[in-house]
């Protein structure tokens, strides 16, 4: 891909607490206007990479390119268009949600003043933005926090695991939003361990196991291949020598009520059914097997406890 | 770390948003409110009770700012200075104004004016129930040039203890260690300091004994008026007013940038 069409870079990015690694050599491409997952299990390294690349720690080694901008050395330009929540957002407890932007506000400078109250809008906050925060609810302070985001006018916004603590109503509405905002132009990274809420939310994802990019690209890349059908048959030892010899087929595999069938194009499934009822099996049902991004997902990572071999 | 040009304007809202955080925190507001202005009403409606035809201008304006500088307002300018120091970092909040951008010297730095000017809102309120009580007392005028004095030296005081509460509750994140560290050395680890002799002019270091210095018509010290500390009164400790104002800006400067250096370091 293009260097202009990316919005995050880095190259051999490695940070280390102690004899602890915990980002490792990464290499990261998040492409511009899009909605970008990064998944990992809990310690795989996600909070840790959101925190380099917003400066809050420093690399051991590698670089960080933002918008075209090196890191640190550009640090406080390329923060002033970026707006992001890490692991949760914080706020003055004794403080409106009104009054907590302000605060954000004139850290940033005086241009963002006008966005508190178009922020707080767009979030669903205006009529509760003069309550103090502590009366919050987890919903309101992560939308509250999107807010605050949203007084940088962001081109990039980093969100590390912005659906925890929301109810499914919470959930759709902060999924809508992220879509208006990328389709405003926006790159949004999504830092998440709901891997079923990154497939719905993103375009492309990074894997991130034990601190390295095991996989990144189009999510359906990750969840595509070679089309697999589930065949429910009998026998399916006459279904599995008829079509061990199929040259269409590029896989064929046993199961209890019939076989699973890799072919290279979907086209031959119907002929592959009228081969195996003209043999004498008997075919009771065909279904696409559908590879989910859990699936990919468990099969890339290393489960808690497992070692990397 | 990276530091940046702050512009004025943005110095001025920033200051005002800390002044925000700090003015909105009611407990510590009431508790200051008490401190510097509850407890001078306090002290003047007992002492005025007690006295014939009033206090004299001179004696009331010195315990009013004594009150002020010295002790409970003092304690106002811990009060406010450790809750500029460590609000941001224990409501989680400092993280995300590091990722702003913004300097952290710059977010360190604004606290010190804003907790200054809450806790002179505080003791110059205290300092004007003083004037009041003191004119209405009955016990003759008081020259305009006094009265400044007195104000002058509740301003220079408060300030040095807010800066300094500021710059330590920064270096330990904690509030509650800061006002325990503090406030005992005030009280109690200075007293002691004091009395020991034969730490001779080392003493002259002591935060409470430059102040005392510098406290207006009346320098601690002398023969005249010698201990800082009324607990203390046989003991004799001269020092000049420039000794006593390098001691005081020490006292001040030290602990900013101790606290500076702490934030560049600390984890966001």
């Amino acid at each position: 891909m293009n260097e202009s069409s990316l919005t995050i870079t880095t190259r051999g990015l490695t940070k280390r607490f102690g004899h602890r690694t915990a980002v490792a050599d990464l290499d990261l491409a998040v492409p511009s206007g899009r909605a970008f997952g990064l998944l990992g299990h809990n310690g795989a390294g996600k909070t840790t990479l959101i925190r380099l690349l917003l400066g809050l720690l420093q690399p051991d080694s590698g670089s960080i390119t933002i918008a075209g901008h090196r890191l640190p050395e550009h640090r406080q330009e390329v923060l002033a268009g970026v707006g992001a929540i890490i692991e949760e957002p914080h706020f003055h407890g004794h403080l409106s949600g009104r009054e907590n932007l302000r605060i954000v506000a004139a850290v940033r400078g005086p241009h963002t003043f006008p966005r508190i109250e178009p922020a707080l809008a767009r979030v669903g906050l205006l009529e509760r933005g003069g309550d103090r925060v502590r009366t919050y609810s987890q919903g309101m302070r992560q939308r509250l926090g999107i807010a605050r985001c949203l007084l940088a006018d962001p081109h990039l916004l980093i969100l590390d695991e912005p659906m925890n603590g929301l109810d499914p109503g919470g959930i759709l509405q902060l999924r809508q939003l992220i879509a208006e905002l990328v389709a405003e132009g926006r790159t949004v990274v999504l830092s998440s361990h709901l891997l079923g809420e990154i497939e719905k939310t993103c375009q492309a994802v990074a894997v991130i196991d034990q601190g390295r990019i095991v996989w990144q690209g189009a999510i359906a890349d990750l969840v595509g291949g070679a089309p697999q059908y589930d065949i429910n048959c009998d026998p399916t030892s006459l279904a599995v020598a008829m079509l061990s010899a199929d040259p269409t087929v590029v896989q064929v595999t046993a199961r209890t009520d019939g076989v699973r069938v890799t072919v290279a194009d979907p086209s031959d499934v119907s002929r592959i059914n009228a081969r195996l009822i003209g043999a004498g099996v008997a075919v009771s049902g065909v279904s696409p097997v559908r590879i989910s991004l859990e699936d990919r997902f468990l099969q890339l990572t290393t489960r808690t406890g497992d070692a990397r071999p | 770390m990276t530091t940046s040009f702050m512009t004025t304007v943005t110095a001025r809202q920033m200051i005002f948003a800390e002044i925000l955080k700090l003015r909105r925190h009611r407990s510590t507001m009431l508790t200051a409110g008490v401190l510097s202005i509850g407890i001078t009403v306090l002290y003047f409606l007992v002492i005025e009770s007690r006295s014939n035809g009033g206090i004299p201008v001179p004696k009331a304006l010195s315990s009013g700012s004594a009150l002020l500088a010295m002790y409970f307002g003092s304690f106002t300018a811990m009060l406010i200075g450790t809750m500029a120091g460590t609000l941001d970092v224990t409501s989680g909040v400092f993280r995300d104004l590091v990722a702003t951008g913004r300097s952290r010297i710059d977010l360190f730095l604004v606290r010190v004016p804003a907790a200054v000017a809450v806790a002179l809102a505080f003791n110059l309120v205290g300092f004007a129930v003083s004037v009041f009580a003191a004119l209405a007392g009955g016990g003759g005028s008081a020259e305009p040039a006094l009265i400044a004095q007195y104000a002058g030296w509740v301003v220079l005081a408060t300030t040095v203890v807010t800066a300094l509460s500021v710059g330590i509750a920064t270096l330990t994140g904690s509030r509650s260690l800061t006002l325990t560290a503090v406030i005992g050395w005030q009280t109690v680890a200075t007293t002691l300091l004091y009395s020991a002799e034969f730490l001779g002019s080392l003493r002259q270091g002591l935060l409470e004994v430059a102040l005392s210095q510098l406290r207006p018509g009346l320098a601690v010290g002398t023969h005249e008026h010698p201990g800082s500390s009324n607990a203390l009164p046989g003991l004799v400790l001269p020092m000049s007013t420039v000794t006593a104002i390098l001691v005081l800006a020490a006292w001040a400067v030290l602990p900013i940038v101790v606290g500076a250096r702490r934030i560049q370091n600390q984890d966001a």
